[in-house]
């Protein structure tokens, strides 16, 4: 074995929340996993505090692929005192007490975003031995793995694996369709073209989601990256064969086609 | 010789929005595509909404129909795709043959004749008082409303159109509203599913008077038993509301159901 690997997760859950930076009220969730929440979910796998330093996972390169997309849900998020009081503001009075907002405000608003049945296949590539580590971490997790926030915990195992002495673009293609069987039966014919984004120096986009630390105390900064976006043909496992009497070749539409039976 | 033709209209234009909003316009525009007038003939059309961006329209007429008035006011003139289709309707008539099955689809305006409305409107309470007995006065013709009556409508005219629906492969149910899934008998339901319901309200003219449809699309399978009723279905159109877009039935090959699992 070489010097590098490539170590593929599966990202699939009923929910999952990939942040990026949004804060205060207002907590998004961006369309792909970031670089940010997977390098979270291997430092908590490997049992890393908060304060931890995270300068030997910030090397690692990122590929993710769009194996279902999901849909995006809103939750709409109230929070009051039940006695009927002002909640309190951030501020403290002498004795550390937290004071009351003023003007009053009696309820606060948040509003977060989850993407609902998506399914990921992120892949990590980086230094062999520092990926056969995490590989054993994710599959023996020190703290509870969750895809963006806590309350998002993945579905089914986590790891698909090491890959020794390939590179990201590689290792997508060859991974197989990761989707689940009712988004698979929405889909007819022997090929499916979906997204990936894969990190490359050379690359013409630029996402922000580099973590510094995860340390509460300081909050995180991010910083940039370059990225590169690609569509990866992958094999559903179907047969195109239809009723050869009546289907010309090369139908796959859902769609109701009259002309079809008129020898157009 | 019965042609079909698909136009396409390009609802970002003011002519195609204007069409679109109202059947009786849209049944006046393609009537206008006929060049004997004024025109005799049974035309049945139909909107399709399989494409965003694009609304088409479907047209069966007995004689070699032009769409250029269509295309040149709301469609694409000289773009790609947007020329209308035109294909020569007799290949599918005689493909017809006993046990052959096929794809359908059908707008229609599901409908039933009551003698008592159970809350009648003003005109019909006078009509009701004019007539001396009952056996003189003709019914009232109300549209089904729910899902269920929908289906049933079309269940039970399919035999006298000459096809019949069979049953699902896979015995699931079909998308009726959950009080009357319980009453639906046990088995695999028929393979056909109503794809669309809607209500279609408009004026005849500027102040002409008001109509309400009450329309459904239903799409599935069926299997032909009498190919010269199907015939005549297939040229005449199941149900009322023909002129505004209804009971037009089309025919496409089966495809494979994909897998589940």
């Amino acid at each position: 074995m070489s010097g590098q690997a490539v170590l593929v997760l599966r990202l699939a859950a009923p929910l999952q929340s990939w942040g990026g930076p949004s804060r205060y009220n207002r907590r998004d969730t961006q369309p792909q996993p970031t670089k940010s929440g997977i390098l979270g979910l291997l430092a908590a796998a490997e049992g890393r505090p908060r304060e931890a330093s995270l300068t030997d996972l910030l090397g690692l390169r990122l590929g993710v692929r769009v194996d279902q997309p999901g849909t995006l849900l809103r939750d709409y998020h109230t929070v009051s005192d039940h006695r009927g009081l002002a909640l309190p503001a951030a501020k403290v009075d002498a004795k550390g007490a937290q004071k009351k907002t003023g003007p009053a405000k009696y309820t606060g608003v948040t509003q977060r975003y989850y993407l609902q049945d998506a399914v990921f296949t992120a892949a990590v590539a980086g230094p062999a031995a520092l990926l056969q580590h995490l590989e054993h971490a994710v599959r023996h997790p020190a703290f509870p793995l969750s895809l963006g926030r806590r309350s998002c915990p993945p579905t089914g195992p986590v790891s698909l694996g090491l890959h020794p002495d390939t590179d990201l673009p590689k290792v997508l293609e060859d991974v197989p369709w990761q989707a689940s069987a009712p988004h698979r039966a929405r889909f007819r014919g022997a090929q499916v073209t979906v997204e990936a984004t894969v990190e490359d120096p050379a690359g013409d986009l630029t996402a922000t989601d580099v973590p510094d630390t995860y340390d509460l105390k300081t909050g995180t900064l991010f910083s940039q990256r370059t990225v590169r976006h690609l569509w990866i043909s992958l094999p559903t496992g179907q047969q195109t064969t239809g009723q050869a009497a009546d289907i010309p070749a090369g139908r796959t539409d859902l769609g109701h086609d009259p002309f079809a039976l008129l020898g157009w | 010789m019965p042609y079909l033709s698909k136009i396409a209209l390009n609802p970002r234009r003011r002519a195609a929005v204007s069409l679109l909003a109202n059947p009786h316009r849209l049944h006046a525009a393609v009537l206008g595509g006929l060049a004997t007038q004024p025109v005799t003939e049974r035309v049945l059309w139909r909107l399709e909404s399989n494409t965003p961006h694009r609304a088409e329209i479907l047209v069966l007429t007995e004689n070699r129909p032009s769409w250029q008035h269509l295309v040149e006011q709301a469609g694409w003139p000289d773009a790609d795709g947007g020329q209308p289709l035109i294909a020569d309707y007799a290949p599918l008539l005689q493909r017809l043959a006993v046990g052959r099955e096929f794809a359908f689809r059908l707008t229609a305006n599901p409908v039933q004749t009551v003698q008592r409305p159970v809350k009648p409107s003003e005109e019909q309470l006078q009509r009701m008082k004019n007539a001396d007995t009952l056996e003189k006065r003709r019914g009232f013709r109300v549209a089904h409303r729910t899902a269920a009556q929908q289906l049933t409508w079309l269940l039970t005219r399919t035999e006298r159109h000459g096809f019949t629906i069979p049953a699902t492969d896979t015995g699931t149910t079909i998308d009726l509203d959950a009080s009357t899934a319980a009453e639906a008998p046990a088995g695999p339901a028929p393979a056909v599913s109503l794809i669309a319901r809607d209500t279609l309200r408009f004026r005849k003219g500027k102040d002409g008077p008001r109509v309400t449809l009450s329309t459904a699309t239903f799409q599935g399978r069926l299997r032909v038993t009498d190919p010269v009723a199907l015939q005549a279905t297939l040229l005449g159109g199941i149900g009322p509301a023909k002129g505004y877009g209804q009971g037009m039935l089309t025919l496409a090959p089966l495809l494979q159901e994909a897998p589940h699992g």
